[in-house]
C-alpha cells in the first residue's frame, strides 16, 4: 500500500486565534485505508480534514507551517480546485452543501464547474454508485434526511475523488440511514479503492466499519492504530470522551477481557470465558414494567386523522384514524420511521395544529376551543433543532420569555430554579447559539420547563449529539420528568427509549401499530423489523445470552449480572 | 372560535404557493420553451405598450397578455395579488381624477397607463412563472450575464423554501411563548401583535442561517465554483426548438395584428 496522505510537522492557527489549532501533526493515511478520526470536541478534528483538500490554508488563510502531501501536490503549493478532483469532503450540515435546485443539477454541479466535457456521465454514475438515480429529477428540499445525505455525497463522488471525508455522518441521519451511508462508504472503499476518512464519535460505528482510527488530542494526534487495537483502549479513549460500546462495558463488568466488535463476538467471548449470567431468575423486575393505575389522562386523541397539501395540490394522508390517552406519570416514546407521522402526531397533541378529522383533549381542553398560543399553556412543544428555540440574545431571555409574558408573580424565581435545575446558571447570560450541543439540548428543556407545562413535547431531543452528552441529556429528562405530568418524546434513538421511556408508541403509515413497555418491544422480533429499529447492543447481548428480562441499560446489565458475579467470586 | 385546517388563505398555502410559483411546477405552455426566448418574448410584449396611444392597441395587447398568462397557468395567490393591485389602481385613478376636477379625458389617460403597466406586469408574470431556477439561471447566463449574477438567482430559489420553513418555525415559536392579548377591534391588536413578531422573528433567522451558509460558501469553493469553466457546457444544454419558434411567431403576429386593430378602429 502507497500512502495517501502525508502530513510531516503541520501546524495550523487560524487568523485571530491565540493558539495554534492543530500543533505538529505528522501523519500518514495509506491508500484504501477506512480511518476514523475521534477525539473530543476541540481536538481539531475537523480542522485536520480540511487540511486535505486544501481549505486549510487556502480559504482559512492562516498561519500555516510544515508540509502536507495529497496523492503526492504539495497541498501548500497546489489550489483547492486541483485538490477537490482528488478529495471529496462530505460536510456534517450537509443539507447546506446543496445548492442546486434538483437533485442531478447538484451531483452534476463540480464537473461541470470544472468544465469536464462529461459531466453527464459522472453524475449519472455518481448516483447509480449510491442507488439514488431514480431522485435525480426530485427538488432537493423534498429528500428526506438520508436522501439528501447520500446526494452530497454523489455530488462528490462525481468528481472521482481517491478520498472521501465524511464529517459526523451519523449526526443528522436516522439510525437507518446511518447504517446506510456506512454500508455505501463501505462499498466504495471496497469495490472502489476510495479512501474513505470519517469523524466519527459513535463508537459502534467505528468498530463496525473502520479499518483504522486516529485519535485527536489538542490538536495532535494521540496514535493512529488499527481498529481492533484502538477497540481494545477502552479507558484511554474514554478519557477522551468517546465511552466504550456498551458490549464493551458489559465484558468489562464480568472481568473478561477483549474488545468485542459485534454483539455476537461479545456473546461467544463471554460464554468462552464461562462468564454467562444464568437464566437470571433472580432478577427484580423494575418498577417500570410493573403494572400500575393509569393516572389522570393528560391528552386523549380520539379517531384522529391528519393530512398535508403536497406541491403538487393533492391531500397526503400522515395519521389514520388514530387513538391514543396519555396519562399522568407516562413516559412516552413514539418511534417509527421518517414519515411515519410522530412529528403531525405531537404537533397535533400540543394544539400547534388541529387535525382535520377526530378530536384532541389536551389538559381537559378541546383544541379547537383555544389558540395554540393559549394551549402553549397546557403543553411545550420543543423543535428538533435547537437553535430554533433560541428567540432572544441570552439563554435567560428565553427561559423568562413564556411566564413573564403570563404574568407569572414568580417568573424571575422559577427562572433562576429553572436553569440551577439544568446545570446553565454560569451560562445564561450567553446567547444560546453559541452553546456546545448538549448545551444546547438543556437550554431548551429549560424553556420548556419554565412553561410549566402538564406535557412536554420533544422532538429528537438527542439527535446530533456526541455520546456523552446523549447521556447527560437522558439523564436529565429523567430528573425532570417528575416536575411535569407527562412527557412524549419523537425519536429515533433506542438509547433514549430503553434508558428513559415506560412506554413506546411504534407509528408505521400514520398508523399506531404498537402500544408498550420497551421491554416488550425489544423481545418482539417481527415488529423491531418492521419498524426499522435496531436496538442497543446492550439488549441484543442480553437477548443473545438468553437473558429475561433482558436489561435495557449498562447498569441494569451491572444489577443482573451481579449475582453471576459473587457466585463466581465466591 | 373554533379552529380548523385551512387549504386555502393560511401561512401553509402561500408557502406552497410560492414554490408551485418560483419552481414551475403547474407546467404550462412557456414551461416546455428554452429560456432564452421565453426572455425574448417577454421583451417583446413588455416594450409594445410603451409604443402607442391608441387604446385599441392596448386593450389588444391587454387581452393577449392575459391570454398568455392563462396559458402559463399562473396560480391563484399571484394571480390574486395582481388582480387586487390592478383594482385598487383603478380605483384610485377614478377618485384622483374626480378629485382634482378631471374630466373623462384625464380618467382615460390614467386608465390608458394602468392598462400599460397591467399589460407589462401579466406578461412578466406568464414569463417569470414558467422559468425555473435552473432554467432562468442558465438562459441569463446564456445572454451574457455574469456567472455570479447567474448562480445568485438560482441559490436565491434554493434558499426560499428554507427561509420560508424558518420563519414558520420562529414565528409559530415567539406566538406560543410571547404574551398573549386580546384580539381587539377588528382583530387589529392580534395583527399588530403579529407584525411585532414578524419582526422579532428576523433576529433569529439571521443568525441561525448564518451558520449554515459558511458551509456553503466551502462547498462552493472545493466544488469549483470559482474555477467558473463550466459556462460554455451550461449554455450548451439549451436549445431552440419548433414550439419557442412558433409561440414567438405567433406572438409577433399578434402585436402587428393588436397595432392594425388600432389603426384601423381607433379608440381614442
Amino acid at each position: 500500500m502507497t500512502a495517501l496522505i502525508e502530513l510531516d510537522r503541520l501546524s495550523f492557527r487560524y487568523p485571530g486565534a491565540d493558539r495554534d489549532t492543530l500543533r505538529n501533526v505528522s501523519l500518514t493515511i495509506e491508500e484504501g485505508d477506512f480511518v476514523a478520526v475521534i477525539g473530543g470536541n476541540g481536538s481539531g478534528k475537523t480542522t485536520l480534514c480540511k487540511t486535505f483538500n486544501g481549505l486549510v490554508p487556502h480559504y482559512w488563510a492562516g498561519d500555516f507551517a510544515g508540509e502536507a502531501r495529497v496523492a503526492g501536490l504539495d497541498t501548500y503549493e497546489s489550489s483547492v480546485a486541483e485538490l477537490s478532483g482528488i478529495v471529496g469532503y462530505v460536510y456534517q450540515d450537509f443539507q447546506n452543501q446543496l445548492v442546486r435546485p434538483r437533485v442531478r443539477d447538484e451531483v452534476e454541479f463540480g464537473p461541470m464547474n470544472f468544465g469536464m466535457e462529461d459531466f453527464q456521465a459522472r453524475g449519472a454514475e455518481a448516483m447509480a454508485m449510491l442507488g439514488i438515480d431514480h431522485l435525480a429529477e426530485r427538488f432537493v428540499w423534498q429528500l428526506s434526511g438520508g436522501q439528501a445525505h447520500l446526494t452530497a455525497l454523489a455530488s462528490v463522488l462525481s468528481m472521482r475523488p481517491r478520498i472521501i471525508v465524511v464529517d459526523e455522518p451519523v449526526a443528522e441521519v436516522d439510525p437507518a440511514g446511518a447504517h446506510a451511508l456506512y454500508e455505501r462508504l463501505t462499498q466504495l472503499n471496497r469495490d472502489h479503492g476510495i479512501t474513505v476518512v470519517v469523524i466519527e464519535h459513535h463508537a459502534e460505528f467505528i468498530s463496525q466499519y473502520a479499518k483504522s482510527v486516529i485519535l485527536m488530542d489538542d490538536g495532535a494526534p494521540v496514535w493512529h492504530l488499527p481498529v481492533a487495537e484502538a477497540a481494545a483502549r477502552a479507558d484511554e479513549l474514554a478519557t477522551h470522551g468517546i465511552p466504550a460500546p456498551q458490549i464493551v462495558d458489559a465484558c468489562a463488568a464480568l472481568d473478561v477481557p477483549g474488545a468485542p466488535r459485534t454483539v455476537a463476538e461479545a456473546a461467544t467471548l463471554l460464554r468462552d470465558a464461562g462468564a454467562v449470567p444464568r437464566l437470571a431468575s433472580s432478577l427484580r423486575t423494575d418498577d417500570a414494567a410493573a403494572p400500575h393505575a393509569p393516572g389522570r389522562p393528560v391528552v386523549t386523541a380520539s379517531s384522529l386523522s391528519h393530512g398535508y397539501r403536497t406541491v403538487a395540490g393533492d391531500l397526503m394522508p400522515v395519521l389514520h384514524d388514530v387513538d391514543l390517552a396519555i396519562h399522568a406519570g407516562d413516559r412516552v416514546a413514539l418511534v417509527g420511521g421518517n414519515g411515519a407521522g410522530k412529528s403531525t402526531l405531537m404537533r397535533l397533541l400540543g394544539g400547534l395544529q388541529v387535525p382535520r378529522g377526530g378530536s384532541i383533549v389536551l389538559d381537559g381542553v378541546d383544541t379547537r376551543s383555544r389558540s395554540s398560543a393559549r394551549l402553549a399553556d397546557h403543553a411545550a412543544y420543543l423543535f428538533q433543532r435547537p437553535e430554533q428555540m433560541f428567540l432572544k440574545d441570552s439563554v435567560r431571555a428565553d427561559v423568562r420569555l413564556h411566564p413573564a409574558g403570563r404574568g407569572r408573580p414568580d417568573a424571575d424565581a422559577l427562572v433562576d430554579r429553572v436553569l440551577d435545575r439544568v446545570r446553565l446558571t454560569d451560562l445564561a447570560d450567553r446567547d444560546g447559539r453559541t452553546l456546545s450541543g448538549g448545551q444546547q439540548r438543556r437550554a431548551t428543556l429549560a424553556i420548556g420547563l419554565a412553561m410549566s407545562p402538564a406535557l412536554l413535547l420533544a422532538d429528537e431531543p438527542t439527535a446530533s449529539l456526541d455520546v456523552a452528552s446523549r447521556d447527560s441529556v437522558i439523564a436529565m429528562l429523567d430528573e425532570l420528568s417528575g416536575t411535569i405530568a407527562a412527557a412524549v418524546v419523537a425519536t429515533h434513538d433506542m438509547h433514549l427509549v430503553a434508558e428513559w421511556a415506560t412506554r413506546v408508541i411504534v407509528l408505521e403509515h400514520g398508523r399506531i401499530v404498537a402500544d408498550l413497555p420497551p421491554r416488550d418491544l425489544f423481545a418482539d422480533d417481527a415488529l423491531l423489523a418492521q419498524a426499522r429499529l435496531v436496538p442497543p447492543q446492550i439488549v441484543a447481548l442480553g437477548r443473545e445470552l438468553g437473558l429475561d428480562p433482558v436489561p435495557l441499560s449498562v447498569a441494569g446489565w451491572r444489577d443482573a449480572v451481579a449475582p453471576t458475579r459473587t457466585e463466581a467470586h465466591a | 372560535m373554533s379552529r380548523k385546517t385551512r387549504d386555502v388563505l393560511s401561512v401553509e398555502w402561500v408557502k406552497l404557493e410560492l414554490i408551485r410559483t418560483a419552481y414551475a411546477t403547474r407546467g404550462g405552455l412557456f414551461a416546455k420553451m428554452d429560456p432564452r426566448m421565453v426572455i425574448g418574448w417577454y421583451l417583446l410584449l413588455a416594450v409594445a405598450p410603451w409604443m402607442t396611444h391608441n387604446f385599441t392597441t392596448i386593450l389588444a395587447l391587454f387581452v393577449l397578455t392575459a391570454a398568455s398568462a392563462a396559458l402559463a397557468r399562473v396560480g391563484p395567490l399571484v394571480l390574486g395579488l395582481f388582480l387586487f393591485g390592478f383594482i385598487t389602481d383603478f380605483l384610485y385613478a377614478f377618485l384622483a381624477a374626480w378629485l382634482f376636477g378631471g374630466d373623462a379625458n384625464t380618467a382615460i389617460a390614467l386608465i390608458e397607463i394602468n392598462l400599460k403597466l397591467a399589460t407589462v406586469s401579466l406578461a412578466s408574470i406568464a414569463a417569470f412563472v414558467s422559468l425555473d431556477p435552473e432554467k432562468l439561471s442558465t438562459g441569463l447566463l446564456a445572454l451574457g450575464a455574469p456567472e455570479l449574477l447567474a448562480f445568485g438567482v438560482s441559490y436565491g430559489y434554493r434558499m426560499m423554501p428554507i427561509l420560508f420553513e424558518e420563519f414558520g418555525i420562529v414565528f409559530t415559536g415567539l406566538r406560543l411563548r410571547s404574551a398573549p392579548g386580546p384580539r381587539g377591534f377588528l382583530g387589529l391588536r392580534a395583527l399588530w401583535r403579529w407584525g411585532t413578531y414578524a419582526v422579532q422573528a428576523f433576529y433569529p433567522i439571521f443568525l441561525n442561517t448564518a451558520k449554515s451558509v459558511r458551509t456553503t460558501v466551502e462547498s462552493l469553493e472545493t466544488r469549483g465554483f470559482t474555477a467558473n469553466q463550466g459556462r460554455e457546457l451550461r449554455i450548451a444544454r439549451l436549445s431552440i426548438g419548433g414550439l419557442d419558434m412558433a409561440v414567438v411567431g405567433v406572438t409577433v403576429v399578434a402585436v402587428v395584428a393588436a397595432f392594425g386593430l388600432g389603426t384601423r378602429w381607433p379608440l381614442g
